[in-house]
C-alpha cells in the first residue's frame, strides 16, 4: 500500500503545502494563491485543504505529515546569534535582536505540530509532525522529481536552521549532503542584501534585481569582491559581516554599504538610477562566478555527470543559465519552486524515500516526474458555470 | 473554500453535480463528494432497483446530508453498511439531504428528483427547527467567503385549504434587506428570535450555559396543533406522505436543546405523532434512544461549535433508526412475498 504523505512549508516566506501518495506528486500549491497576499508565510492552512481536497484524501489517513525546517536547529543559530551579538559588547542589542528573532521562531515554528493539530484535527498516522531539514528539504525536491537516477545535488540560498549552500549527491532514493557553507555567511543573503539597497523587497525583489542587471555595467564586481566576499577557487566564500546587517540587527546591509557603493541605498518607488543598474550587473556577476566555481567543484567531488539544483538562489535563471552554457554537467535539472515554496514538496518526498524507504519510481527516459508547475486547483465546467451564473455573469 | 451550491429553478439550489470539496472546520476538516444529479452521494443514483437489493431514500436538511462529516459517517451511509443481516439482501440508502432547506424544499426534492426511482421505503428527517423555514420566504445563505447573502426561497401557503406553491422560480440574484416590503421583511428566516443577543450569545461561547440557565424555548410554534407553521408544516407533509406509493418513516430530529434537556420536546412530539396517526405512516422519535446516552457523551454527539452531528452523533443515530427500519424492509419483503 503506497504511503500518503503531506509536506508542508510555512512561518517564514512563501507557505505552501504538497500531496505526495505512493511517490507521485499529487497536488502541491502556495498559500499566496489562495489569501491574495504575495509570499504568504502564515501557516497554509488554505494550501493544505486544496492538497487534501485534491488527493481526496482524510487528514487522518495521512501516513506522515512533514514540516520542511527544523525548528530546534533554527532557534539553535538564533541563540548563537545573540550570544556573538553580546560578546560583541552589544548586550542591549543582542537581547532585541534575541526578543525579535525567537518570537519569530518560538512564535510560530516551535507550535507547527499544534498548528497542524488545530487545522487537520491530528497528526495523522504518524501521531506526530514529523521534521525535516531545510536543505534536506530543497535537495530533495531538486533530485527525487528528477529524470535521472543519479546526480550532484547543489543547493543555495538564504538560511535554512544553519545552513546556506550545500552540495550532495543522490542515488537511487538516497540523497547525502557532504558539505556545507554555514550562516552567515550566504550567497542568498548576500543577494538580497543588494535587492534591499538597491530598494526591493528582500525575498521577493530579487528577479527585479536579476532582470536590471543587464542593463548595467559591472563596475562595482571589483568593490564587492574586495571588500564583501572572498572566492575561492572551490566556490566556497566567506563575507566580510562589518558590511551586514543580520547578525547584530534586522538590516541586510550595514551602513558601510553606502560609504563603498557612492551613497545611500535607493529608496523605493524612486526613480532607477544607472547606479542601481551598475549594481545590479555586479552582484550578478559575482552570484554566477560563485554558482560556476561551485558547480566545477562539486563536479569534481561527486564525479557526476548530472546536476539538480534547488534553494532560493536557484531562482536566478540567469545563472542557471550561464551554468547549463558552461557545460560543467551533462544535464542539469532545477526545481522549478526553488524556493522555500517547494521545500514543501521536498519534505514529502524525502519522507517517502528516506523515512519509509520506498523507491524511487523511474521515469525509464520519459521526462522526470515534477507534472510540471501546473499543480494547483483546478475547476470543473459546472463549478465555472455556477459561479459565472450567480455573480450575474453572462 | 469552493462555492459547493449552483442555483436551482424549483427548489432554489443544489450541491454544484460531481464537485469534489474539502470543507474546513472545527474538527479538522472534511471531504464531501457530489453525484452528478447534485446531491452527496459517492455514485449515481439510479432510476431502477439494482437487482436483488433494497433500496431507501431519505431526506431532510443538513443533519441528513451530514455538514460537518464526510459522506462515508454519516448515518445514512451507517446504516447501509450495517443493514444486511443474516440472509437478507443488502440495501442502498439514498441521502437526498440539502443543507439549509426547510421541509417544503425537501419535499421539492422528492418530486424534481427522486419521484421516479424505485424503492422500499422513504424516511422523511425532519430537523423540529425546519418548522420555522417553512413558514419563511426569505433566509439568508453564507457563501464560500463567509458573506451572509438574503435569497427568496421557494415555499408554499394555504389557500383555499390547498397548498400553493409561491416563488418557484425563486430569483436568482441575493436581495437587500430595503428590497422587501414589511410582509417579506417579516417572512425572512433569521434562525428564531433575539437575533443580536443570540449571535453575541454564540460569539462569547455562551450558548449553552445561557440556554441552561434560561430554559428558552426556541419552537413555540409546536405548542398548538393551530399554529399557522405548524398548519403549514403538517399540510406540506401530509401531502408529501400521502403522494409516496411505499412504506413511509417520519423522523423528527431533535434541537441540541432537547439533547440537553433545557427545552421541552413534547410539544413536537406530540405534533408529530398526531401526524403520524393521521396519515399512517411509521413515527420514529431517536430522542428517547438519544437521551439514554450518558450526558457527558451525549454532549459528544455534536460539535463544540458546530450544532451539527459528529461522527458519534450520526453513529447514535444509526444505532436507533438501524432496528426501525430493518423492521420496515422486513415487512415490506413479507408483503411483497
Amino acid at each position: 500500500m503506497g504511503k500518503t504523505i503531506l509536506g508542508i512549508a510555512g512561518y517564514y516566506h512563501d507557505a505552501a503545502a504538497a500531496l505526495v501518495r505512493d511517490g507521485e506528486i499529487v497536488a502541491a500549491a502556495q498559500e499566496e494563491r489562495f489569501t491574495r497576499r504575495k509570499h504568504d508565510p502564515s501557516f497554509p492552512v488554505n494550501a493544505i485543504n486544496y492538497c487534501l481536497e485534491e488527493g481526496f484524501v482524510d487528514a487522518a489517513d495521512l501516513d506522515a505529515i512533514v514540516f520542511y525546517d527544523n525548528p530546534l536547529l533554527t532557534f539553535d543559530r538564533v541563540v548563537q546569534n545573540a550570544c556573538a551579538g553580546a560578546r560583541h559588547g552589544d548586550a542591549a542589542g543582542a537581547r532585541d535582536l534575541f526578543v525579535q528573532a525567537a518570537g519569530a521562531v518560538l512564535g510560530d515554528k516551535i507550535w507547527v505540530n499544534e498548528h497542524v493539530r488545530q487545522t487537520l484535527g491530528t497528526p495523522g498516522r504518524a501521531g506526530r509532525v514529523l521534521f525535516a531539514e531545510h536543505h534536506m528539504a530543497h535537495a530533495a525536491s531538486a533530485f527525487y522529481p528528477a529524470p535521472v537516477d543519479s546526480a550532484a545535488v547543489l543547493t543555495i540560498d538564504g538560511v535554512g536552521e544553519w545552513a546556506t549552500t550545500t552540495l550532495g549527491t543522490g542515488h537511487g532514493r538516497k540523497l547525502e549532503l557532504f558539505a556545507e557553507i554555514d550562516y552567515p555567511h550566504s550567497l542568498g543573503l548576500l543577494y538580497s542584501a543588494f535587492t534591499s539597497f538597491c530598494g526591493f523587497k528582500v525575498n521577493s525583489g530579487e528577479y527585479k534585481l536579476m532582470g536590471l542587471a543587464p542593463y548595467g555595467r559591472p563596475r562595482y564586481t571589483g568593490r564587492i569582491r574586495e571588500h564583501l566576499i572572498d572566492v575561492r577557487t572551490d566556490g566556497s566564500y566567506r563575507l566580510d559581516m562589518n558590511y551586514f546587517g543580520w547578525l547584530d540587527g534586522m538590516a541586510m546591509p550595514g551602513p558601510r554599504f553606502a560609504d563603498l557603493f557612492d551613497g545611500p541605498a535607493r529608496q523605493p518607488e524612486t526613480p532607477i538610477t544607472r547606479r542601481e543598474m551598475d549594481l545590479a550587473a555586479s552582484i550578478q556577476q559575482v552570484t554566477e562566478e560563485i554558482v560556476l566555481r561551485t558547480a566545477r567543484h562539486l563536479r569534481r567531488l561527486s564525479g557526476e555527470r548530472n546536476l539538480v539544483l534547488a534553494g532560493g538562489v536557484a531562482l536566478n535563471c540567469v545563472a542557471n543559465g550561464k551554468l547549463a552554457a558552461a557545460g560543467i554537467f551533462d544535464d542539469i535539472w532545477i526545481q522549478p519552486a526553488a524556493g522555500d515554496a517547494g521545500g514543501a514538496l521536498g519534505a514529502a518526498l524525502l519522507a517517502h524515500h528516506m523515512a519509509f524507504e520506498a523507491p524511487r519510481r523511474r521515469t525509464d527516459g520519459a521526462g522526470d516526474t515534477q507534472r510540471g508547475s501546473y499543480l494547483g486547483p483546478r475547476y470543473s465546467s459546472e463549478e465555472i458555470l455556477a459561479f459565472l451564473d450567480r455573480n450575474g455573469y453572462p | 473554500m469552493r462555492q459547493l451550491y449552483e442555483y436551482h429553478p424549483v427548489v432554489g439550489y443544489r450541491y454544484i453535480p460531481r464537485l469534489r470539496v474539502r470543507i474546513p472546520h472545527e474538527g479538522g476538516g472534511y471531504l464531501i463528494q457530489v453525484n452528478e444529479q447534485g446531491f452527496r452521494a459517492d455514485r449515481p443514483f439510479a432510476r431502477a432497483r439494482t437487482p436483488g437489493h433494497r433500496r431507501v431514500l431519505v431526506f431532510g436538511d443538513s443533519f441528513t446530508a451530514g455538514d460537518a462529516v464526510p459522506n462515508r459517517q454519516r448515518y445514512t451511509e451507517l446504516l447501509e453498511t450495517r443493514l444486511p443481516g443474516a440472509g437478507t439482501p443488502p440495501v442502498e440508502v439514498y441521502n437526498f439531504g440539502l443543507s439549509s432547506t426547510g421541509t417544503d424544499q425537501q419535499y421539492l426534492i422528492w418530486r424534481e428528483f427522486a419521484r421516479d426511482i424505485e424503492h422500499d421505503l422513504v424516511v422523511i428527517a425532519v430537523f423540529v427547527e425546519n418548522i420555522r423555514r417553512v413558514a419563511a420566504q426569505f433566509r439568508p445563505h453564507h457563501d464560500e467567503h463567509g458573506v451572509e447573502r438574503l435569497y427568496a426561497k421557494p415555499y408554499f401557503r394555504i389557500e383555499n385549504g390547498t397548498l400553493q406553491l409561491c416563488h418557484v422560480p425563486p430569483r436568482r440574484e441575493p436581495y437587500e434587506e430595503h428590497e422587501l416590503d414589511a410582509a417579506q421583511a417579516a417572512a425572512v428566516d433569521h434562525g428564531g428570535r433575539f437575533l443580536m443577543l443570540r449571535r453575541m450569545v454564540t460569539k462569547l461561547g455562551m450558548r449553552d450555559m445561557v440556554q441552561h440557565l434560561t430554559q428558552y424555548q426556541p419552537l413555540p410554534h409546536y405548542d398548538s396543533p393551530a399554529s399557522p407553521a405548524w398548519c403549514l408544516m403538517r399540510a406540506i407533509l401530509a401531502q408529501w406522505i400521502r403522494a409516496l406509493d411505499g412504506p413511509v418513516l417520519l423522523m423528527p430530529l431533535p434541537l441540541p436543546q432537547h439533547l440537553d434537556e433545557t427545552c421541552d420536546a413534547a410539544p413536537y412530539q406530540a405534533r408529530f405523532a398526531e401526524l403520524a396517526a393521521d396519515v399512517g405512516c411509521r413515527l420514529h422519535d431517536p430522542l428517547p434512544d438519544l437521551l439514554r446516552i450518558a450526558p457527558a457523551t451525549r454532549r459528544r454527539l455534536r460539535w463544540d461549535k458546530d450544532i451539527h452531528f459528529t461522527p458519534a452523533g450520526h453513529d447514535a443515530l444509526a444505532r436507533s433508526l438501524q432496528p426501525v427500519i430493518a423492521d420496515m424492509l422486513g415487512a415490506g419483503l413479507a408483503r411483497a412475498s
